[in-house]
């Protein structure tokens, strides 16, 4: 659906892109994550076909967003980062007004009901709160009943209510097989809606997979924490597979061993544990989380 | 291509309507010019001098403030980005201002002319074809001019600046307010080259002397021509956002904008 390979992109002698590859398949919900100022929404509107590029190629649905962006608009869904409309407009006129650009347009009042907008259809835009201003931006990025869609930072400066109903949103769209390219600086939101991740730092990407995958691929270790109902027994010299470092709790009743292999140290854990008669309480396991991930890859932290 | 020029000018009317100073500048402001006018120079013998001023007035602001202003506010303001990631061209969004100007005046031209016949006596012009014909071309024509200033300027003070610097000279040297006649000998030679002579010169020989359209094939053909290739220039040049930059050379365009009027004035001062 798209494919990138060397994009480069700079403006006078800042360079906002370096050289920068991904793909994304169909289907897929791939996030772009990264701190302000890296990058994401210059590639992204690349891709729409809003900014030239300086090079690399490009390909969008098949399309040179370069060249062909006629075309390419005409099938692609969009939300801006930063887009506005006339402060009296109304909710619903500026769905028809925007529906008549396309070649090919869905049902726009059960899109209103869907972004639940309905009631607030006779409303001027200026009246609307910002989870509805940007439930209508998602209204219009689907009015062509497009296959590809572009988010840019879709849940931005929204309260937790409202940002939870976009991600219901964005999940009731990757169910039905649509395929997005979503901006976030919230790793949450990658995390929960993403099938793959790019996390992107000063123009160049500095990790790709799937969240999993990143999170593994990082140092930081995973945390195994064992509560037992009586004081452990020592522990054995060596510790325990692949198993970076232990402690053991002042009442030696929590055992808490860094594992670099989680699976290869649970497995020699349990059997040291059975082995030793130990009736056990509780187990935790914590894996680094992408947030971690996120730190160790860029050395900072992704709220502004 | 005429769906999305259908849908955008309904919605520029109702957009327009709902805007208070639109409402002032095209009725309310003209009409203040219309009493003060026609108290000044008397009532029934000059009243078609009158009209011919205030159709005049009106226009000036329909077209300079009016389409001057609105899509360099627009652009400032980020809603002409969310135009860019649509299929829509610049072109009809530049032609639905024009329509748009154009339904939002001619209102103002029936009042005008029902005041004038029934508080000062005009009769009503016996060449309204004509004199239709003449107000479609002249606010097309200074609707397009808005046009491509909002297409030349890079924000709303440059605009508003750029709009004074056309807007003024036209208002006082032309003969929209001030009677050619009371100007000195340069201020006349200038006026030559000022659209809105030309434009006020079609009015007054259509609402006072009676004439067609036809005697003033010059300043119609001027007018038009001036339509056309300012809003094919604003396509050209058009920009979405601010960020875009303007090529210099695309400024040169502008003085074939004005070229017409330019070409009718020196011909008139030939001897
Ligand atoms: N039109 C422009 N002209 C000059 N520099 C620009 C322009 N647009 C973006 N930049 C710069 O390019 C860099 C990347 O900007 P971009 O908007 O792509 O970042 P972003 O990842 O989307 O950030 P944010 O999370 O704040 O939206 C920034 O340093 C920005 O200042
Ligand atoms: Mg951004």
């Amino acid at each position: 659906m798209i494919r990138v390979s060397g994009l480069t992109k700079r403006y006078g002698d800042f360079t906002a892109v370096h050289g920068i590859d991904f793909e994304v398949n169909e289907g897929e919900v791939f996030g772009l994550l990264g701190p302000n100022g890296a990058g994401k929404t210059t590639t992204v509107e690349i891709l729409e076909g809003l900014r030239p590029r300086t090079s690399g190629e490009v390909s969008v649905l098949g399309f040179d967003p370069g060249i062909q962006h006629r075309i390419l608009k005409d099938r692609i869904g969009v939300c801006l980062q930063a887009a506005n409309f006339p402060e009296k407009i109304r909710v619903w006129e500026a769905v028809r007004l925007f529906a008549s650009f396309y070649s090919r347009t869905a049902d726009g009042d059960a899109l209103l009901r869907r972004l639940q907008l309905w009631e607030k259809r006779q409303s001027f835009y200026s009246h609307l709160s910002g989870g509805q201003k940007q439930r209508l931006a998602l209204a219009l990025a689907l009015l062509n009943d497009p296959q590809l869609l572009f988010l840019d930072e879709p849940s931005a400066g929204l309260d937790p209510q409202a940002r939870l109903e976009i991600h219901e949103l964005v999940l009731g769209l990757r169910a039905e097989r649509r395929t997005i390219l979503l901006t976030t600086h919230y790793i949450e939101e990658a995390e929960r809606l993403c099938d793959r991740v790019a996390i992107i730092d000063e123009g160049r990407i500095v990790a790709l997979g799937t969240p999993r995958e990143i999170q593994d691929r990082v140092i930081g270790a995973s945390l195994i924490e064992v509560t037992a109902a009586a004081p452990l027994p020592e522990a054995p010299s060596g510790g325990w597979r692949d198993c970076d470092s232990f402690s053991l709790s002042g009442d030696r009743c929590v055992l808490s061993v860094r594992s670099r292999v989680l699976p290869a140290t649970l497995v020699d854990l349990v059997k040291w544990l059975d082995a030793s008669g130990v009736v056990l309480r509780d187990v935790r396991l914590q894996r680094p989380s992408l947030e971690e991930a996120f730190l160790e890859l860029t050395g900072k932290r992704l709220r502004d | 291509m005429s769906r999305a020029l259908a849908a955008l000018i309904v919605v520029d009317l109702k957009l327009a309507f709902r805007d208070k100073v639109v409402i002032f500048f095209n009725y309310l402001f003209p009409l203040m010019f219309f009493f003060a006018f026609a108290e000044i120079f008397g009532g029934r013998d000059t009243v078609g001098q009158t009209v011919t001023m205030v159709l005049a007035i009106g226009i000036l602001g329909n077209g300079l403030w009016g389409a001057g202003m609105r899509l360099v506010q627009e652009r400032e303001l980020h809603i002409l980005r969310r135009f860019k990631v649509t299929p829509v061209t610049p072109l009809p969004l530049l032609a639905a201002s024009l329509v748009t100007g154009l339904l939002v005046y001619l209102p103002a031209v029936g009042l005008t002319l029902f005041l004038a016949h029934t508080i000062y006596g005009m009769p009503y012009p016996q060449q309204w074809a004509s004199l239709l014909a003449m107000t479609v071309l002249g606010v097309i024509a200074f609707r397009a001019i808005g046009l491509i200033v909002a297409a030349v300027v890079n924000s709303v003070q440059e605009s508003t600046i750029v709009i004074q610097l056309l807007y003024m000279p036209m208002l006082l040297l032309s003969g929209a307010t001030i009677p050619l006649v009371l100007l000195p000998e340069w201020a006349r030679v200038f006026s030559r080259f000022l659209p809105a002579s030309y434009l006020i010169g079609a009015f007054e020989s259509i609402l006072v002397a009676d004439r067609t359209l036809a005697v003033n094939l010059d300043a119609a053909g001027a007018m038009l021509l001036t339509t056309l290739l300012a809003t094919a220039v604003a396509a050209r040049i058009f920009r979405w956002e601010k960020g875009e930059r303007l090529d210099n050379r695309a400024k040169l365009w502008l003085a074939a904008v004005f070229a017409p009027f330019l070409a009718l004035g020196t011909w008139s001062l030939l001897p």
